[in-house]
């Protein structure tokens, strides 16, 4: 006679091959009923002769019919789960519900810009330079060939800290800086903040950022100037944008020019242009060949060197460029403004 | 600067329309701004330069397009209807100061017929958007509109003792102007004074009380040259900036002093004027004229294009220059006085350049012969660390650098902050010593447009005095966070921010910029709420705080919402040298994991438990983690609930589960000892 512990081993044996072949939750429930089926289930008839059994025996087999009654019972537990799952895992009802969003920070716009203005010098093998924001009357100006008292200072107007400091009008200062420092060839950018004693206008704010270039070398001429500016102007406004160069002055170079582009809201054509006014340009950049006073306030021999330098307001060409029109958005941090560059 | 159209053709025979004309400026830098027509004239807004006074008259324009068009110019002659008398017989002038005054030119002109301006001077006058006064005034204005060189008329009856002193103010001498303001007058300014009072404010304006008048008749006419620093350091202090001074303090022509005065005499003569015999002119040092050498090849050398040396003397002669050729290719060029700008051989070569035109000069890309390696690594590392905030959805702002000293003072930074000298406003009058206050500043006024939540960071300097004369400026990282975190989405619960956002972006930019290791003490800090701050430390070095801020400090600000907040001091952080990146191979052998749950006390930290086990340094613990932490009812009063999971590995091989059984009681009976633990 099979006594009950080759039927108890026969069974779990008989589960084990069942169980990895059910495939749904349907064949889980199957299962189940074939071995806890009220009448023909493999374990009640299990249970059944059990009762049957003397005390001895009862003692003897007990505990390990238990035993399988929980290890089905968590086998069948744990598939049904895994059934389940399945099923959720297949099944959406509504597959037209957004999906999940991840909220990733923006930039701010006057970075972004920056960056970009960065990554085009970067490509010529300009590296980045940076100074201090509060600097001296002799790194400020009369390094820069700016002489005391002189009427040209009225256009870089001046927040004073006291006597002697001053919060740069321009990152020129670092040119300085830079060129007592090494000696050619220097090929550099100067991004950074600059103040400026301004009320506050659509246009001007007492703070906002500037990049400046400089480039001494042996042979530098103007057409190196103009080569290097339009590929820059190109870079970032398009292969197709025009440009003009026309003389100014500038204290610090000499010649000097200013670059205008051609007016990409109304491309000219609009006589009451509030960008540019009707003229159909806009001025975007001031530059020009280092004046040699400079040089010589550096001990750099003009006659040997010679070298160009540019200098930009980044708030204001971005504001061109994604026509943004007041300045003081840049700092009012208002985050429908800043949120919208994550998009750039 | 206004320039007529019609004006100008007294100097230049233009045949070309004004917008031509207005092209043709464009070209050479004088920038036309608008253009705009007046009764049958236009006038052109040009824009100048602070080193070109010449320009600042119809001649030097003219001169200029002359140039351009290849024109002559045309030179007026101003003949006079003298009477018998001398100028010296009538008025004695003495320069007591040369040095502020190098010339001074007088005349007189007698019986003139004080009145309206007939109707060509009218017309000029108020093209270049004055207001015709008389003929007196307006001949005057005729004059430095037309040369740019200023001059002053006086009623010679209101001179007393016909006497014209240039000479420094005395100490409370006072003077009321033509603006009809009274003026403080102080020794460094120069005045025109008569026997006994200052009668002008040299350069700059005339007394009201020698002015001319409807019922003048004798006219003594000033025409002078003055120091332009002089000249600009009174007007500022005074803040008048009159036409004359605008000029003066750009450098006028001393050799023009003459001519204007011969010119508004003449003009005068045509309102019954008689003119004194022989000009006045007081010039103690007479100016010699400069003289640059130009070198062909350096033209072509700085333009970066070959220039005919025929269109080089041509263009330098036609605006005034005297050009000597030394030998080929070199000149010796005189500067003509009108023209302070011109001082060194780039400065003639920038003359040169215009007008050849700057769209003539080829488009060449500058050459390099050599890239450097960058060797500033500061900017990478906060490009990335911008990169971790990013990512963690903080949003980058800028804010001025100014604050408001009366907010600053009630953060209590414990800097000394650096004020400016000449502020905007009251409000703006220090610069920040924190960017913390800012960055509330941005959440309110987000939170006032509708913003659920504001979660914020700014890179940039705070500056102060570390010394009495010591200035630094330093910079900083400023993070905020307050309100419902982004994402909300429809299987996603809307969250309210809390202070262990702010930490983990915290962690983990010391984490990937490698600032190891990093840890944190919990510290009082004014910025925050008591009990709810943490110093930063790295290396055990502090590089900053975190926490939650002060409740009654934002308020002040009108931030209703908590706020959770970190302050960085990046070049503190920046000093250490970060853990430079291994690769490490992947493990080759599975590990496995346990976890454990215990209860402890609830004043023990999760550091204190941190630390215990770091102390243990066990090689196949790889990690710990941990997954839940909870205080309530079920569990015993005063105890905290901590559950961690050990991942373990051996490198070499599978690892055994009897030495992680080891391990695991190792672990267990380390926390026992010294932080009591109870296994849950």
């Amino acid at each position: 006679m099979n006594s009950l512990k080759e039927k108890i081993e026969r069974c779990r044996q008989f589960f084990s091959e069942l169980a990895p072949q059910v495939k749904d939750a349907q064949g889980v429930e199957e299962l189940r009923q074939q071995f806890f089926s009220r009448k023909k289930g493999h374990l009640t008839l299990l249970f059944e002769e059990f009762k049957t059994l003397s005390p001895e025996e009862k003692k003897a087999y007990g505990r390990e019919l238990n035993e399988l009654k929980a290890e089905i019972q968590n086998r069948l537990t744990e598939l049904e789960q895994k059934f389940q799952e399945k099923a959720s895992e297949r099944l959406i009802d509504d597959l037209t519900l957004p999906g999940r969003k991840l909220y990733w920070g923006a930039a701010h716009p006057i970075t972004l810009f920056q960056r970009e203005i960065e990554r085009i010098f970067i490509s010529m093998g300009f590296s980045v330079e940076e100074g201090p924001e509060i600097e001296t009357d002799y790194y400020n100006f009369e390094a820069l060939n700016f002489p005391p008292h002189h009427p040209a200072r009225d256009s870089w107007d001046t927040l004073y800290i006291n006597d002697k400091l001053l919060l740069r009008t321009h990152t020129s200062p670092v040119q300085i800086r830079v060129m007592e420092k090494k000696k050619p060839p220097i090929r550099i950018i100067i991004p950074g903040k600059v103040f400026r004693r301004e009320t506050p206008d659509p246009t001007h704010l007492p703070m906002f950022y500037q990049v400046e270039g400089l480039v001494v070398d042996r042979g530098i001429t103007f057409a190196h100037l103009k080569g290097t500016l339009e590929y820059f102007i190109k870079a970032l406004f398009g292969e197709k944008i025009r440009l003009r160069f026309r003389p100014s002055f500038f204290p610090f170079t000499e010649p000097s020019a200013e670059v205008d582009i051609e007016c990409i809201v109304c491309g000219g054509q609009d006589p009451a242009c509030r960008v540019c006014g009707g003229s159909g340009w806009k001025e975007i950049l001031g530059a020009g060949m280092v004046d040699p006073q400079v040089f010589k306030n550096v001990s750099i021999d003009p006659e040997i060197y010679s070298g160009w330098a540019f200098g930009l307001g980044i708030d204001r060409t971005a504001m061109f460029a994604f026509q943004i029109p007041e300045i003081r958005q840049f700092y009012e941090n208002d985050l429908r403004f800043l949120r919208q560059f994550n998009r750039r | 600067m206004k320039i007529s159209y019609e004006w100008l053709k007294e100097y230049v025979n233009l045949s070309l329309s004004p917008q031509e004309v207005a092209e043709c400026l464009n070209r050479i830098g004088l920038m036309v701004e608008n253009i705009s027509s007046f009764e049958d004239d236009t006038v052109f807004e040009i824009e100048t330069y602070a080193n070109r006074p010449d320009t600042l008259g119809h001649l030097g324009v003219a001169r200029e397009l002359a140039t351009l068009l290849g024109l002559n110019l045309k030179i007026k002659k101003w003949p006079l209807k003298e009477s018998p008398q001398t100028t010296a017989e009538i008025v004695d002038i003495s320069i007591l100061d040369p040095q502020l005054c190098p010339r001074y030119c007088g005349l007189v002109v007698r019986g003139v017929k004080v009145g309206p301006s007939p109707e060509w001077l009218r017309k000029r006058i108020e093209a270049v958007g004055l207001r015709s006064i008389n003929n007196v005034v307006d001949v005057s204005n005729y004059v430095c509109f037309s040369l740019g060189q200023p001059i002053h008329t006086f009623d010679l009856s209101r001179l007393k003792g016909n006497k014209i002193k240039i000479r420094r103010a005395r100490k409370g001498e006072t003077l009321r102007t033509l603006e009809g303001s009274t003026v403080e007058l102080s020794p460094e300014m120069l005045v025109i004074a008569d026997e006994s009072t200052p009668v002008a404010l040299a350069g700059i304006i005339g007394g009201e009380e020698s002015g001319i008048t409807e019922s003048t008749r004798d006219v003594f006419i000033e025409s002078a040259n003055f120091d332009p620093v002089s000249i600009r350091l009174t007007a500022k202090r005074l803040g008048l900036s009159t036409d004359a001074s605008y000029r003066f303090e750009r450098g006028a022509d001393p050799e023009a002093a003459p001519v204007a005065a011969v010119m508004a005499a003449s003009l005068l003569c045509e309102f019954g004027g008689r003119v004194s015999k022989g000009l006045l002119d007081v010039y103690p040092a007479p100016r010699k004229p400069r003289s640059v050498t130009l070198r062909l090849k350096r033209i072509n050398e700085l333009l970066g294009v070959e220039i005919d040396p025929e269109f080089v003397t041509r263009t330098l002669s036609s605006l005034g220059l005297k050009l000597k050729e030394q030998s080929p290719g070199v000149w010796v060029a005189e500067i003509p006085s009108f023209r302070v700008d011109l001082e060194r051989e780039a400065d003639l070569i920038e003359e040169v350049a215009r007008f050849y035109g700057y769209d003539l000069i080829p488009s060449v890309v500058t050459p390099a012969f050599s890239f450097e390696l960058p060797v500033n690594r500061t900017r990478d590392r906060i490009w990335r660390l911008k990169e971790i905030l990013f990512h963690h959805g903080f949003d980058e702002v800028i804010n001025f650098s100014f604050a408001d000293p009366e907010k600053e003072t009630l953060w209590q930074t414990g800097f000394q902050p650096i004020k400016l000298q000449n502020p905007i406003s009251s409000r703006l009058s220090i610069l920040r010593t924190s960017l913390l206050p800012g960055l509330v500043e941005n959440a309110v006024w987000n939170f006032n447009r509708e913003a659920e939540g504001v979660h914020i960071f700014e890179v940039g300097n705070i500056y102060y005095w570390e010394d009495e004369d010591l200035h630094r400026e330093s910079l900083y990282l400023g993070i905020l966070s307050t309100g419902l975190r982004s994402g909300r989405s429809w299987n996603e619960p809307e969250k309210e921010t809390d202070f262990f956002v702010l930490k983990g972006a915290v962690e983990d930019i010391l984490h990937y910029l490698g600032y190891l290791p990093f840890s944190f003490e919990q510290v009082e800090h004014p910025f925050f709420e008591p009990g709810q701050a943490l110093q930063v430390r790295v290396k055990n070095e502090p590089v900053g705080h975190l926490g939650l801020l002060n409740r009654n400090l934002v308020r002040q600000h009108d931030l209703e919402h908590p706020a959770y907040a970190a302050e960085i001091n990046l070049e503190e952080l920046f000093k250490n040298q970060p853990r430079s990146f291994k690769f490490e191979p992947i493990p080759r052998f599975p590990g496995t994991s346990r976890d454990l749950s215990f209860l402890v006390d609830e004043h023990i930290t999760y550091q204190q438990i941190h630390q215990q086990l770091e102390k243990l340094n066990l090689p196949l613990l790889e990690r710990f983690l941990i997954y839940d932490r909870f205080k309530g009812k079920s569990l015993p009063p005063g105890k905290v609930s901590f559950s961690v999971r050990f991942y373990f590995r051996h490198e070499a091989r599978t690892i055994q589960a009897e030495e992680v059984d080891r391990i695991m009681q190792e672990i267990i009976s380390q926390l026992k000892s010294s932080l009591n633990i109870q296994l849950r």
